[in-house]
């Protein structure tokens, strides 16, 4: 691990520091109008532990009591108050001793030697939930809304590292509907490659079984003619009597995306992307919903030389994670989907001896509460749509209410601990974090450590430095590395 | 000990500040952060990404320690002798702030940084004005001069350079792809060849092909009034068309006020805008159809963003939860109880106006007669801002950016007032004809210019020239099949009614003195949507959409590359183009001409004779369309 550079506090903002960043930007300036690098470059990227981040996206808010942290189990009694109820599940053993987690999560306990359990993380009180807002918060660590178009993480991965594989999109989205649904124009919004361009965007593939049409070629046409047609396109290219406006980004944006699309087009990793190909008794395993061909599609692209895959649960308000009413319900169906998916994942990777270089990241944007909503002392408002005092139904079992005070993030490989637990919260209601708080901040310096890329790295964009994590602040937790 | 040392340095300061270490912020602080520090680190500016605005962006800056002025980096800062450190950064200065200012900064970081509330060096938003103004002109400066009188000044100011002036090809293509939306017509191209291309009669006639403009004109006012032929709502009759009213209306250049009239108190054929969708099931109250209409009004006619206020009081402007509902009160059946994120208030809207100083709705009349009411609120010839966000609109389609930008924020500061007003006094003048203020804009100098080469997509104040735009799904296709002369079938909702022969839109044509919908080209705006238009940025039209993508990501680029709808538009094509072209040199002619305006250069000449040229089969000549069709220059209008 040579991430020492760490270790030392953040420089104060001290106008020298300040020129420094400058003189390095003018060093630094890129081509075609690109955002262009201002800080970084003397403190030099860490050494990646990490080639690839797979994150796997508890979409709508994951109850950590329900999954990774289990508080007091009581059991579905009409008539029990509900402020005696924190889990809804019995905890079980795991392969670690002093871990244990939520009742229907048999496979990934199995798998927990490989495991760092961050049981501290926590989200920011934005005064009112609203699942978009914190995603966003969460997959680019910023609030919105912003001035500037913030990137995805995904995004800053690409931009910062590129793709692993030329060949392949280095930033790939799976399972996410970005149409057709309420919220779907916020869920855009940070589904993007923000100022750096939708060339750092991501590729959007909401359905797994149907990844491979994305990458064929037209029917009827052989490798042959097919790039002799690009061939003629891009000799035009050059010859074009507009040739000078190129430049324009509209223009530039067009042609690479061009580019891209027919080096993947033509190449033999397309493979990847058809989950046909897999063997049957994989297939099955994996095939417990969406998300579970999303886990296997998502290491068949790593396997290919994807840089980042987002695999979602997928947000669609009140549905899935977003239990407003009927949660224990739900989540029973929940653990169903994910159980084996992300520990046959584990397991895939580790046999391929691709997990060790490999970053799995299971996230949410904040946890759940069966009464409290957001955080204590927090004005955000109580959504539960299953309210009341004593259960009465089943419809009233589960943690309807939005808590931001703490949550589960679950990692395997690329440089964590194995079998390793980080942090705590109580176990009284509000269960908030008692031990080592990781902020959304210092989760992302986390796992941007890990992958190779300084959390001080910045861009300017329209006239100030706009950081990996915000205001380059994010400090990556030492205590998970091995 | 702290205090003391406080104390003792206060000699010599104001007496009112002798007996404590407080210090009094307005008079004390402010005028000295005025005078040294927000010009770097207040308003837009936060040098070295520490801003002053706010008392917490203060905070956030991490500079200072509350209560310990002796452990903050401020004090420092302004202490040090280090000229590379100190702050102000004045170098000749050895001390840029005296003793006494000084000490006011170590007094209000020790007496825990107050503030008083309100207080911001954030620039103060910008207040629209809600009523016309009167614009000063030059004498005789008038019409398409007028814009290019402000532009112009507006430039000046800037100390922007005006870019060059466009030559006639590249004058020509946009013109017609942005009034008709198809490539220039034969004719205009034949004039052009000749270098007898009048511009003013060009802009004359395109704007008179009142065909052509309406059928393009579909796709802008489809994405803003949520008309679609088919999606959500319609299996169960909780979605109408305005499809037939829309097509009439652009046919006939309705004036706008008549138009926003019959849109808010419907006529026949027009009330699918004001009804909203009705979804199945149960929705958050903020998506209830009154709600949809307080949302949609607000943001079609007037820019205003009042969706966070359907919920709430917004956060981003000033509008509020009683703002949104009284105006969705105006179109309820029942009394209409307010909702505050979803949870129900117990208090009743009252059916209300948002602009109380044009006019007031009686919330006892009839829905109907309220609903008319609101129709002449919103066309009162004193509702600059209904006027000012059309034509910002009508800008936006023909220069590429508004001059409010981007378009849901009419709150915003225009980059020209006085452009702003001219324009929206224009649509007035000629009785609210749309055509007329276009033409004024395309008349322009401001027009022809040459795109401005733009680096990110920035909401800039600024204007430096045209922006070039992406064409849309629909302009894509119906430049590819201008080329190729293969239009589609008529299909979709729209043609057809049950046990009619011809649906709404035949209707419309017949009334219109148009044969029936045989008559070719079908364009498609009046086609279903289909994978490829979605793939290539057609909304499903659920959102009021303004303004769609202007760039091209690498998934769309792969549809293009290897999607079947173009594969088989390409090869219908090249088998067209194949027989009504023997010699293939005319076919490549021809493709050049229409797709681009110009002739093929002598390199070009060859490329595609190697793709098309000598080949038996379609192939090449599929080929050699696609090549085209990927050009950048074909994909934007330039």
């Amino acid at each position: 691990m040579s991430n020492q550079w760490y270790d030392e506090s953040r420089p104060g903002l001290t106008r020298r520091h300040f020129l420094e960043k400058l003189t390095a930007a003018g060093a630094a300036t890129l081509l075609g109008g690109a955002p262009r690098l201002v800080a970084s470059e003397k403190m030099g990227q860490p050494e990646a532990t990490a080639d690839a981040c797979i994150l796997l996206w508890m979409g709508g808010g994951m109850a950590a009591p329900e999954t990774f942290d289990p508080k007091h189990y009581e059991p579905f009694n009409v008539g029990t108050p509900v402020e005696k109820i924190i889990s809804t599940f019995p905890a079980i053993d795991t392969a670690v001793d002093d871990i244990k987690i939520a009742q229907g999560l048999e496979n990934i306990a199995s798998v927990m030697d490989r495991a760092t359990l961050i049981r501290s993380h926590y989200q920011a009180d934005l005064g009112h939930i609203l699942h978009s807002r914190h995603q966003y918060h969460w997959h680019t660590g910023y609030v919105p809304p912003q001035t500037v178009a913030a990137p995805h993480i995904g995004a800053w991965m690409a931009k910062v590292l590129g793709a692993r594989n030329e060949v392949m999109p280095p930033f790939i989205n799976i399972g996410q509907r970005l149409e057709g649904h309420g919220e779907s124009e916020e869920l855009k919004a940070f589904t993007t490659g923000g100022f750096f361009g939708s060339e750092y965007g991501p590729m959007n593939l909401p359905y797994p079984e149907k990844a491979s049409q994305a990458v064929k070629p037209p029917k009827g046409m052989s490798a042959d003619r097919f790039a002799k047609r690009y061939k003629a396109l891009q000799e035009a290219l050059k010859h074009s009597p507009q040739g000078e406006g190129i430049s324009d980004y509209h223009q530039e944006s067009m042609l690479r995306s061009i580019d891209k699309a027919h080096r993947l087009l033509g190449s033999k990793e397309r493979a990847a992307f058809d989950l046909t190909l897999e063997k049957k008794e994989c297939y099955d395993r994996y095939n417990t919903g969406r998300f579970g061909r999303g886990c296997l599609l998502a290491r068949r692209l790593v396997e290919a030389g994807a840089r980042f895959v987002e695999v979602t649960t997928e947000y669609v308000p009140f549905q899935n994670w977003d239990t407003h009413e009927n949660g224990h319900t739900t989540v029973q169906k929940l653990h169903q989907q994910i159980d084996v998916p992300i520990a046959q994942l584990v397991k895939d990777l580790e046999e391929r001896g691709m997990l060790d270089r490999t970053l799995v990241i299971v996230a949410s944007e904040f946890s759940r509460d069966m009464i409290m909503e957001g955080v204590p002392g927090s004005k955000a408002k109580d959504q539960s749509r299953a309210k009341t005092t004593v259960i009465k139904e089943m419809k009233h079992y589960g943690l309807h209410r939005h808590f931001t005070g703490g949550s589960s993030v679950l990692t395997f490989g690329g440089g964590m601990k194995k079998g390793a637990l980080y942090g705590a919260t109580a176990d009284e209601r509000p269960c908030l974090v008692t031990k080592d708080p990781v902020s959304i901040e210092d989760m992302h310096a986390t796992m941007f450590t890990a992958m190779g890329v300084n959390p001080t790295t910045a861009y300017e964009i329209e006239g100030r430095p706009f950081y990996a994590t915000k205001d380059g602040q994010g400090k990556a937790v030492k205590g998970v590395f091995a | 000990m702290l205090r003391k040392l406080i104390y003792l340095t206060l000699i010599g300061a104001s007496s009112n500040s002798l007996d404590s270490a407080e210090v009094d912020f307005a008079h004390e602080v402010v005028p000295l952060m005025k005078k040294h520090c927000i010009e770097c680190h207040g308003g837009g500016k936060s040098k070295g990404g520490f801003s002053m605005n706010t008392r917490a962006l203060v905070l956030d800056g991490d500079v200072l320690e509350l209560g310990k002025p002796e452990k903050s980096l401020l004090m420092e800062l302004l202490l040090t002798d280090d000229e590379d450190e100190r702050m102000p950064p004045i170098k000749k200065q050895k001390h840029p702030l005296a003793k006494k200012e000084i000490d006011v900064f170590r007094r209000w970081i020790a007496s825990g940084l107050p503030w008083e509330e309100g207080v911001t060096f954030a620039k103060v938003r910008y207040e629209p004005p809600l009523k016309p103004r009167k614009v000063k002109l030059p004498q005789g400066v008038v019409g398409a001069a007028a814009v290019d009188y402000f532009v112009g000044k507006t430039m000046r100011k800037q100390k922007t350079a005006m870019p060059p002036l466009a030559d006639d090809a590249v004058f020509l293509r946009r013109l017609y792809l942005d009034v008709t939306g198809l490539p220039p017509h034969e004719n205009a191209r034949k004039l052009l060849a000749q270098g007898k291309l009048d511009r003013a009669a060009a802009v004359d006639r395109v704007l008179s092909n009142d065909r052509a403009y309406a059928e393009h004109w579909m796709v802008f006012w489809n994405d803003l009034l949520r008309n679609e032929f088919a999606g959500t709502g319609f299996i169960d009759g909780g979605r109408q068309q305005v499809t037939g009213w829309l097509y009439g209306s652009l046919l006939e250049n309705k004036p706008y006020d008549v138009f926003v009239r019959e849109l808010i108190s419907p006529v026949k054929g027009s009330s699918g805008f004001m009804k909203g969708i009705k979804w199945r099931g149960s929705v958050n109250a903020s998506q209830t159809q009154e709600i949809q209409f307080s949302q949609n009004v607000s943001q079609v006619f007037l820019g205003i963003n009042m969706k966070c206020a359907s919920c709430h009081d917004s956060f981003v402007n000033q509008w509020s939860l009683k703002d949104a509902y009284s105006l969705a009160a105006i179109t309820a059946d029942e009394p209409l109880e307010m909702f505050r994120c979803d949870k129900p208030t117990g208090e009743i809207a009252d059916a209300a106006w948002i602009y109380p100083e044009l006019g007031q709705i009686d919330p006892n009349l009839p829905r109907d007669k309220r609903l008319a009411q609101l129709a002449e609120l919103m066309t009162h010839p004193e509702n600059g801002r209904m006027q000012r966000t059309i034509v910002n609109r009508l800008w936006r389609q023909l220069i590429g950016r508004g001059i409010v930008h981007p378009m849901e924020t009419m709150n915003a500061e225009p980059w020209s007032e006085e452009l702003l007003d001219f324009l929206a006094n224009t649509l007035v003048e000629k009785d609210y004809d749309l055509k007329a203020v276009m033409r004024v804009i395309l008349n322009s100098d401001v027009y022809r210019m040459q795109m401005e080469q733009v680096k990110q997509d920035v909401a800039g104040k600024k204007f430096r020239g045209p922006v070039r735009r992406r064409l849309t799904a629909e302009q894509f296709l119906d430049a590819i099949r201008s080329t190729t002369g293969v239009w589609p079938e008529p299909d979709g909702e729209a043609f057809r009614k049950k046990g009619a022969k011809g649906g709404q839109l035949n209707a419309v044509m017949l009334a219109h003195g148009m044969q029936e919908w045989d008559a070719r080209p079908l364009r498609a705006s009046f086609t279903k949507r289909g994978l490829l238009q979605a793939a290539l940025g057609r909304p499903n039209r659920e959102q009021v959409v303004t303004s769609r993508p202007e760039l091209i990501t690498t998934l769309e680029a792969m549809n293009l590359a290897n999607g079947d709808n173009l594969a088989l538009i390409l090869r219908q094509g090249a088998a067209a183009l194949i027989k009504q072209h023997a010699i293939r040199d005319k076919l490549i002619r021809h493709v050049y001409a229409v797709a681009l305006t110009r002739e093929p250069s002598a390199k070009e000449w060859s490329i595609a004779r190697s793709l098309a040229g000598n080949d038996r089969s379609a192939d090449g000549v599929e080929d050699f369309l696609w090549m085209v069709f990927m050009l950048p220059e074909f994909n934007y209008v330039n």
